[in-house]
């Protein structure tokens, strides 16, 4: 009896169907967990697919720099052992030819056009010499052979730059976005001035987003005042005015401002027209920097309308009506009471124009000419046409930083819970 | 048993649209346009006649940044592409496309191979020749008034013929012609070229433009500047200053001298999922009768030799009953003054040249 009752007090509890409780309690939490976690799956799955490993494998790109470690695994791994000052010995030569005879073509292919940014030629050098090499006799000294079917092989230039691939992480790609490069013993050096170019994009594309910014919001204040205050009926026209250039298709609206701003365009013909500008005088406002600031401008605009729209229907009349009945003129009510109420809405407002200025890409494609392009139009250039994946990885991190930046400091001054976008 | 019926009929859309997706058997990537028009009608149309197979044509804008992305992903969607010169090369080099048998090219009437049949030997195995194409200068009939502009140095010469000057925005071809423009011989151009001083001379004869060039980075865009009067001269693809004239009744006037010719070639994408109709394309495509069909829908050169004699032989050759000869950029009466581009050359030096001339372009 003591031992039945004994057995039975450490025995589980059960549940009707014969389960033990504990367990029965477990596995109704655990579907409870799985319900909620599958519910946040999705978005989760979503954000993880779309933007976390994207930005990740972009990160990887931009200092991966395996490739010649695993084409070329014997040269790299004596390369340290070259001083650097003569053409390297025999076995640096030997290590190169093993590696150029036994590697798999396709390797081969990429791993020369990775050398070719190091140095201009090593694509040609190495499609040449993998022809010519096939004659070549193993058996002698390959140094001389190999210079002999090859004179860039005693060019001690190539070599040199083998030292810039040496490490398997690199952060060559962000030096190259910032006009510099390695030499031979991996010190940052700057480009040669003719090939200085992203510093100067850059500072441009600073320029534009910042100059963007400033006349969206001084074109959309006024607007989003006139749209807050009007009677409904007259301030619903006003934003169907507002909202229709932004459900146009962008490309028809670019088009659109050519015909308006290019030299013979509309606008060049009607001054023209009127005697205000000579017919040889005729204003440059497209395909150069002046075009893509007004087109953009115009592109952006909205984004600045909205948020300041939003958060100035929000503000009381009765207070301006207040501080006017305590005696502050109009002005002064304007500026010390109304517009320190829409700092959530400028701040909205800017941030996201900005931001998206500062990534723009089809407009200055298409209007900005010699001096309008931006420094989106070089990551495309070299996704697209050099294939330079990891400088324009570099290029796409930089940018990512930035805005994150951009938004760190935003938050440090103005505080993130002040903006509104709605 | 509702959600089951909703579940289904899902699936029998999601089925159905892909199958529409798929009920094409061939993906051709090209430039679009009247050129991609030109493919269709040349035999796009006539092989799909005889295989009964349809195609797809998707167009693109160049750079093997797709293909690329499809070939590393293995979801590889497009079978057949038109490359320029340098796409071919690099891509053929890390695999990007497959290389050809050869018992498959098609051969002329009288059984000379494909490869003795070319004007300019095939860079490598996945190549097919499809067209020549040139970056030429023209003007707009009645801009200039006396004497025209018919040679490369008036194009850079803004004091004799005024106006503001089209120029694309890559540096291929126009560091070629400021040269040439410069008195290099075409011989050296790229001997020449390769070296700082060289590069430095091309630059120098480009500042004399600098203040007058107005910049354009697709095709129609210069024909649109030239018309408009936005510039006075400028550069473009022969076969969009020939093409209107042909087809749109222009009076473009072309200027032959120190043009550059570029090649044109089709790849197959490694991993096509149709290969069989692919390379059976590829080869109907590069025989001589497609290459001269071509030619009656727009003036780019054929690069076989046998193909330029069934134009020769069969003037007035194009669609609308004229000549299309006078307007090809690859025949014998130009050749003397043209400079044939050299990809290779361009595959090594490219990415220094292209960064200074950004630079330039910037400045």
């Amino acid at each position: 009896m003591t031992d039945t009752s004994l057995q039975s007090n450490n025995a589980p509890m059960m549940t009707a169907d014969g389960i033990p409780l504990k367990k029965s309690l477990q596995m109704s939490l655990r579907r409870e967990k799985l319900r909620a976690f599958g519910l946040v799956a999705g978005p989760a799955l979503f954000i993880l697919i779309l933007f976390v490993w994207p930005i990740y494998t972009l990160f990887l790109k931009s200092i991966d720099d395996n490739l010649v470690n695993d084409v070329l695994p014997r040269t790299m791994a004596i390369y340290e052992q070259w001083d650097g000052q003569d053409l390297p010995d025999e076995e640096h030569y030997e290590a190169m030819f093993l590696d150029l005879t036994t590697a798999e073509k396709l390797q081969i292919g990429k791993v020369s056009t990775r050398m070719n940014y190091a140095k201009s030629g090593w694509k040609s050098l190495i499609k040449k010499s993998n022809r010519k090499f096939k004659k070549l006799d193993p058996n002698q000294p390959l140094k001389a052979q190999m210079i002999d079917a090859e004179k860039r092989w005693g060019d001690i230039e190539f070599w040199l730059s083998l030292g810039i691939m040496k490490d398997r992480v690199t952060a060559g790609y962000y030096w190259n976005a910032v006009d510099r490069t390695y030499d031979s013993k991996k010190n940052v050096i700057m480009q040669p001035e003719n090939r200085q170019v992203y510093v100067m994009f850059w500072k441009r594309t600073l320029l534009v987003s910042t100059i963007v910014t400033i006349a969206c919001l001084i074109l959309a204040y006024p607007v989003a005042y006139l749209l807050a205050t009007l009677p409904l009926r007259t301030s619903n026209l006003l934003m169907i005015c507002v909202l229709m250039p932004f459900w146009t298709s962008l490309l028809v609206r670019i088009v659109a401002w050519m015909i308006m701003l290019q030299q013979q365009g509309v606008l060049n013909d009607s001054l023209v027209g009127l005697g205000i500008i000579s017919d040889d005088n005729r204003l440059p406002l497209m395909y150069n920097f002046n075009g893509t600031i007004i087109v953009m401008t115009q592109v952006l605009l909205p984004f600045m309308i909205l948020p300041l729209y939003s958060v100035m229907r929000g503000i009381p009349p009765t207070y301006m009506r207040a501080a006017q009945n305590l005696g502050a003129t109009p002005t002064r009510a304007f500026i010390r009471v109304y517009m320190p109420q829409t700092i959530p809405g400028i701040g909205a407002g800017v941030i996201l124009v900005f931001i998206v200025a500062i990534g723009y890409f089809i407009t200055p494609e298409l209007v900005g000419g010699k001096d309008g392009q931006m420094i989106g139009n070089q990551i495309a250039y070299h996704l697209r046409k050099s294939l330079n994946w990891g400088l324009a990885s570099a290029m796409g991190v930089i940018l990512l930083v930035a805005i994150l930046t951009l938004y760190w400091v935003y938050d440090k001054i103005v505080g993130i819970d002040n903006m509104r976008l709605g | 048993m509702k959600l089951k019926n909703v579940i289904s009929t899902a699936a029998a859309v999601v089925a159905l649209s892909a199958s529409g997706v798929l009920a094409s058997d061939l993906t051709v990537v090209s430039w679009g346009g009247g050129y991609t028009a030109s493919q269709q009608k040349a035999y796009g149309e006539p092989w799909e006649a005889k295989s009964g197979k349809k195609i797809h044509w998707e167009n693109y804008n160049g750079g093997l940044g797709e293909v690329r992305t499809q070939v590393e992903s293995g979801n590889v969607t497009w079978d057949v592409v038109d490359l320029l010169p340098d796409q071919i090369r690099t891509g053929c080099d890390e695999g990007l496309f497959v290389e050809l048998p050869d018992d498959i090219l098609i051969p002329t009437a009288d059984g000379k191979s494909m490869d003795e049949d070319l004007m300019v030997p095939r860079p490598n195995k996945c190549a097919v020749p499809q067209i020549w194409w040139s970056y030429q200068a023209f003007y707009n009939d009645g801009t200039f008034e006396g004497e025209q502009p018919d040679t490369i140095m008036d194009f850079f010469d803004v004091e004799k013929f005024p106006g503001k000057r089209g120029v694309h925005t890559w540096a291929n071809a126009i560091l070629e012609m400021a040269l040439f423009a410069d008195g290099v011989a075409k011989e050296d151009i790229y001997a020449t070229l390769e070296t700082e001083e060289g590069a430095d001379r091309a630059f120098a004869k480009l500042d004399t433009i600098k203040d007058h060039v107005v910049f354009w980075s697709s095709g129609a865009k210069p024909l649109e500047l030239v018309s408009s009067g936005e510039v006075s001269m400028s550069l473009a693809y022969n076969g969009r200053v020939g093409g209107a004239n042909l087809n749109d009744g222009t009076n473009f006037v072309s200027i032959w001298h120190g043009q550059v010719l570029e090649e044109e070639w089709l790849g197959i994408v490694t991993g096509s999922k149709n290969m069989e109709a692919a390379l059976d394309f590829a080869a109907f495509a590069s025989s001589p009768t497609a290459q001269a069909e071509q030619a009656r829908w727009i003036n780019y050169g054929p690069m076989r030799t046998s193909a330029l004699n069934i134009i020769s032989a069969g003037e007035p050759w194009f669609n609308t009953g004229v000549e299309v000869l006078p307007h090809m950029p690859n025949r014998d009466e130009v050749m003397g003054d043209s400079i044939v581009a050299d990809p290779d050359w361009w595959a090594d030096n490219g990415d220094e040249l292209q960064e200074r001339y950004a630079a330039w372009m910037g400045q």
